[in-house]
């Protein structure tokens, strides 16, 4: 039974690899499927249709909320011109020295990664900071991958991610902030030296570019005609996780004072309600995509929690699992690539199953899938060339998104190597 | 000959074409276009005016620059000018059909590219940027008399241009050529 549902995973893989499925729709499936061959009933008590499907369904809810509250944010701060204007300003002051614009680029991706993730990320912090970075002179893989590393700095503060990991994996917010406290250096370091490193060994490029003096449509969006945000407000994205990381306040209302503070820093009152309105429904066509995504992962966590499939998969996954603290790190570090190309290990398809499965079977403690599922998050989330925010940032700086993967997959190993050193350390 | 779009026409100022590769650039947007004329023009001044000197980089030659619509581009590790030969060409062909001869002799457009990109070598030294930013003269920061010199992103292209204009005595700036370039082999459904 246990070898029907990992062949029945290995085939929703090859259909999420091979794009013959949206991962959201492969995962439902799957998780239908395995909860059938786990010999679940239809309906009733550990069912397809009222454990799987309605209870799984929302059970990732607080995550939901989350993503949307960082998405209204996120738009708010495009709207409002924070980000444009710390990129703008960081030019200024430093666009005689590409490493110090490249690294003021970095913070700003960091800063904007800690409120929202994905291609939303990348574009607040990329529209004008790739430009500007290939404007200085720094070479366009670099841009690109300055903006993913720059994320990654953020991920580990990313406030709807601890609630997802906290809800997904059944642990108190407090647990999984520690962990990431513990991850964000490898990723601030790996960050930094890339940018090093990469201006060292790339250098300065200028061209000669034709395109440099066509016409550019000049319709001046809302941002432009208000100009600059205020210095004060350029505070926002760091509001939240003041609150949530300084004084240990609960995720949501972290995220609903940065929104009012984005709000009465940079609108006049008489424009709040529309100005809230507008980046409201902004922020939910932004949230659409991982919406739908964390529904069907919290489908497929029930189905895999099923009594069924944990007792199917427990001795199969057992073998596989080293239990020591060096084999653990050696094998899980080896296996980073499983999480490039949606495979089996991406904690955002079907490694959340995985996840669950390692849980529920109680081959490891859930601290420790913690560390193995964000350390491989580290690495999708900037080298993964099928993730949203890589293809975008690529495709925007004009280079490939496997170009970006090649430059920085040594960067982003390094920290999952980390992560897993600590996991091993603090939990094994 | 296909028609060129307002952008390459002959009858723009060429301050008025630096003026819109500033508008073009990132951070720029929603300047007033009265502030990114005086940047320009102090910009291409001091272009105009810097010490002409050789090329040392490398120099290396590619036949892709129409599909990738380059010119020329230089790398500082290692030091090299790469020539986009089929682009150089081109151009040569597009002076021609346009009658521009009289302001880009015949080789221009190639010693045009040296001397851009090794304007773009001179600004590798630091008392060179700083005296364009002084020459620019935006703030980045003022507190009563102590005050910070911004870079203004874009300003390097221009003077690197005015620069390639002077040495190598060319009637219009390069610029008008690269415009008119774009507009026959850079817009979808043109010729390349």
């Amino acid at each position: 039974m246990g070898v029907v549902i990992l062949l029945v995973m290995a085939a929703g893989v090859a259909a999420m690899l091979t794009r013959k499925l949206p991962t959201a729709f492969a995962l439902v499936i799957l998780a239908v499927v395995i909860a059938f061959v786990a010999g679940a009933p239809l309906t009733g008590k550990n069912s397809v249709v009222d454990t799987v499907l309605q209870e799984g369904a929302p059970a990732l809810a607080a995550t939901m909320i989350a993503i949307v509250l960082g998405s209204w944010l996120g738009k708010l701060l495009e709207e409002t011109g924070v980000a444009a204007t710390l990129v703008r300003k960081i030019v200024e002051f430093g666009g005689d020295r590409p490493v110090v614009v490249a690294l003021g680029v970095l913070a700003v991706s960091a800063l904007v990664g800690t409120v929202t993730g994905s291609a939303p990320a990348a574009m607040l912090a990329g529209l004008i900071g790739i430009p500007a970075m290939i404007a200085v002179g720094i070479p366009k893989v670099t841009a690109a991958g300055t903006i993913l590393m720059g994320i990654a700095v953020g991920i580990p503060f990313e406030l709807p991610l601890w609630q997802f990991f906290s809800t997904a994996l059944e642990l108190p917010v407090p647990t999984v902030r520690g962990f990431m406290v513990k991850l964000f250096p490898f990723a601030l370091v790996a960050a930094v030296l890339y940018v090093f490193v990469e201006s060292r060994r790339r250098g300065v490029e200028h061209t000669w570019s034709l395109k440099s003096v066509q016409d550019k449509p000049r319709s001046p969006n809302r941002r432009q005609r208000l100009g600059d945000a205020p210095w004060y407000a350029l505070l926002t994205p760091a509001v939240p996780l003041i609150l949530a990381l300084g004084f240990e306040l609960a995720i949501i209302p972290s995220m609903l004072a940065g929104v009012l503070y984005a709000l009465v820093t940079t609108t006049r009152p008489r424009e709040m309600n529309k100005r809230l309105l507008r980046t409201l429904y902004g922020g939910f066509e932004v949230a659409a995509p991982p919406i739908a995504l964390f529904i069907a992962i919290g489908i497929l966590l029930a189905a895999v929690k099923l009594p069924g499939a944990v007792d199917a998969l427990e001795p199969l996954v057992k073998a596989a699992s080293p239990q020591n603290a060096v084999l653990f790190v050696g094998v899980f570090t080896l296996l980073v690539p499983l999480c490039l190309y949606r495979g089996p290990l991406n904690v955002f398809g079907l490694g959340a199953g995985i996840a669950g499965v390692l849980i529920s079977t109680g081959i490891y403690p859930a601290a420790v899938v913690l560390g193995m599922a964000t350390s491989y998050n580290q690495v999708f989330g900037v080298a993964d060339p099928t993730s949203t925010q890589t293809v975008w940032a690529a495709q925007y700086a004009g280079v490939s998104p496997q170009q970006v993967m090649v430059r920085t997959l040594p960067y982003v190993w390094a920290v999952a190597l980390g992560g897993l050193c600590v996991t091993a350390a603090s939990y094994l | 000959m296909k028609a060129l779009g307002a952008a390459a026409d002959p009858d723009t100022d060429d301050l008025d074409l630096a003026v819109r590769l500033l508008a073009a650039t990132p951070t720029h947007e929603g300047r007033d276009p009265a502030l990114l004329r005086r940047w320009a023009e102090a910009a291409d001044a001091f272009g105009a005016a810097l010490e002409p000197g050789p090329c040392r980089a490398r120099i290396v030659e590619r036949d892709d620059g129409l599909e990738e619509l380059l010119l020329a581009r230089y790398t500082s590790r290692p030091a090299t000018v790469e020539i986009c030969t089929d682009t150089v060409d081109r151009a040569e062909t597009l002076i021609d059909e346009l009658g521009w001869r009289s302001w880009y002799p015949v080789g221009s457009v190639r010693a045009a590219a040296l001397a851009h990109e090794s304007a773009h070598e001179h600004f590798h030294h630091k008392e060179t940027r700083t005296a364009l930013k002084e020459a620019i003269g935006h703030s980045a920061l003022r507190l009563g008399r102590f005050r910070v010199l911004a870079h203004v992103a874009g300003a390097e292209e221009i003077a690197a241009h005015a620069y390639a204009r002077t040495v190598c005595g060319l009637g219009r700036s390069p610029l008008l050529l690269t415009a008119a370039l774009a507009a026959v082999v850079g817009a979808p459904g043109r010729e390349n």
